[in-house]
């Protein structure tokens, strides 16, 4: 490229002046059309901020270096903190920058060195385990506030368990403790804190096991990245704690854990309780209960007393109940009286008021007389009444009496009649002789048979 | 799992605090809040016996090559060879 560069810019043979603008721009094509987007490895330098946060630093190796710009659009995308003297590959073009006719590399991505592959391994782990809810707050274990026998996973010897160790036994003296030691880094150490996982399972005194390392590079830490550690956690019967690291690391054990722990000291004061403090807790609930108790009784005194202040002689009682009695009698008596005197006035009232009316009362009484004077009036008239017509009866008797032919027959007449047909004979013609004659004269009757006739 | 039918520490201390809301409630007859601080005292005394109850132990646990699980108690003093280069994290305000 270099030899095609030199040919280029010797070839005028003729003496045609370009302006710097010009030259730069030829060059800036050329570069454009010849050179392809690279990914370059070298070690940040120099490195500035600016107000745009565009960045820019050095790329420099032993021997050449390169000014780099990042501008702000892709310099968003980084997911860490860029620093000098960081090993890092970055992906970019080169070009001119015109204005200086310097050559810069323009970055688009940028990635530690090294770390990139297990950066997005991570990621994608992290990633897969979630959506299968190997993280899922409902796995999380509560965890006993006063473990019996601890379980602890991390190198022997290492700064983990130093912390560890010295913070628990501090907080309290008569621990157990249960260590099961393995290699937190390197290629083992994954399938290592495995087996030792399942082998605190197997013994089954500890109740809570705190797997653990101290700071380091993510590389350092990855054996608790790894995808079988994750599920050994999640298999284990026990509670796990996860304290990898310092606080600003994180890695998947943290996630598939029950409990995350900042660092390894974190997970020590998390875990055990310090022993004074549960002893004043105790005391203190002793007290509280006691002296509750002892106001409820107190209460309760209270109330007794004051009931057996209600509470009288049965005697006394009795005497009032008696005294009540008779008063109520009494009572009773006068109320009796009272409305037996009521009633009888009220008997008294209504017959007065029977009597008032003395007018009308003497009306009734006229007209009882009048009635009564009517009657015997009445009486007396039908009474003459009947002597006239007795008399006249017996006036008219006389008179037929007198009239009667029995009286003739007493002057002696007789009566005679046809003894066949008993009517009256006249008339001499009305017989014949032989016939038979019925007489009847003033007291009896005479039979006679007709001898002669006389005309 | 040893020891497993005894009542654990946080269950007792649940039963524990239980028996204190319940004597704070107030609504106890004087033969339940008796009984409930009788409870209440043997609780306290049995957690603070549990305090008690280990003794400082730490063991190791290793597997031998039989496969077989081994404890061993704790050597303070680990050899130069065990050690591994990882940080401490002292940053932390104890």
């Amino acid at each position: 490229m270099a030899g095609q560069l030199e040919f280029e810019l010797r070839e005028p043979p003729r003496r045609v002046a370009l302006n710097v603008t010009q030259l730069v721009r030829v060059v800036r094509e050329t570069l454009e059309v010849q050179l392809d987007e690279y990914w370059v490895n070298g070690e940040v330098s120099n490195l500035r901020r600016a107000a745009s946060n565009h960045l820019y630093f050095t790329l420099k190796d032993s021997r050449s270096a390169i000014s780099v710009v990042m501008f702000s659009s892709a310099g968003r995308r980084l997911r860490f903190r860029l620093a000098d003297g960081m090993q890092v590959v970055v992906r970019g073009r080169v070009n001119l920058y015109e204005a200086r006719g310097t050559l810069q590399f323009y970055a688009e991505e940028i990635e530690p060195r090294g770390l990139g592959a297990l950066q997005l391994a991570f990621d994608q782990l992290k990633q897969r385990l979630q959506a299968e809810g190997l993280f899922d707050a409902a796995h999380k274990r509560a965890l006993p506030r006063l473990p019996r026998t601890i379980g602890i996973v991390t190198a022997l010897g290492g700064a983990a368990l130093r912390d560890i160790l010295r913070v628990m036994l501090d907080r309290y003296p008569n621990l157990h403790l249960l260590i099961r030691p393995a290699p937190v880094q390197g290629p083992t150490a994954a399938a290592a804190i495995v087996a030792a996982l399942e082998d605190l399972n197997r013994d089954g005194r500890a109740e809570i096991i705190i797997a653990s390392r101290g700071g380091g590079s993510l590389e350092d830490l990855w054996p608790f990245n790894e995808e079988i550690v994750a599920r050994a956690i999640r298999r284990s019967k026990i509670p796990v704690v996860s304290a990898v690291g310092h606080e600003i690391d994180y890695t998947i054990t943290d996630f598939a854990a029950d409990l995350r722990a900042p660092t390894p000291s974190a997970a020590a004061q998390m875990v055990v309780p310090i022993k004074a403090e549960m002893r004043r807790y105790l005391d203190r609930i002793a007290t509280t209960i006691a002296s509750a108790t002892r106001a409820t009784i107190e209460g309760d005194r209270r109330h007794l007393a004051h009931l057996r202040a209600r509470l009288r002689d049965p005697r006394m009682l009795l005497r009032q109940l008696r005294q009540r009695l008779d008063d109520t009698t009494m009572e009773l008596r006068r109320a009796l009286a009272t409305q037996v005197a009521r009633r009888r006035a009220e008997v008294r009232d209504r017959e007065s008021r029977l009597r008032y009316p003395a007018a009308a009362c003497a009306i009734v009484a006229a007209d009882r007389r009048r009635v009564n004077g009517l009657r015997d009036r009445l009486h007396a008239v039908i009474r003459a009444l009947a002597a006239n017509r007795r008399q006249r009866l017996s006036a008219v008797a006389q008179r037929l009496d007198a009239v009667s032919p029995l009286r003739v027959l007493d002057r002696g007449y007789a009566v005679v009649t046809r003894a066949d047909d008993r009517t009256l004979v006249t008339d001499a013609r009305q017989v014949e002789v032989g016939d038979d004659l019925a007489i009847r004269v003033a007291r009896g009757r005479i039979r006679a048979r007709t001898t002669a006739r006389e005309m | 799992m040893a020891e497993k039918n005894l009542p654990k520490f946080e269950e007792e201390l649940e039963d524990l605090e239980a028996v204190v809301t319940q004597i704070d409630s107030g609504d106890l007859s004087l033969e339940e809040s008796i009984g409930a601080f009788e409870r209440g005292v043997a609780l306290v005394r049995s957690l603070n016996q549990k305090l008690d109850e280990a003794d400082r132990r730490i063991e190791v646990l290793t597997r031998d090559a039989a496969g077989d699980l081994r404890v061993a108690p704790y050597d303070h003093d680990p050899g130069p060879g065990e050690l591994d280069d990882d940080t401490s994290d002292d940053d932390l305000p104890e």
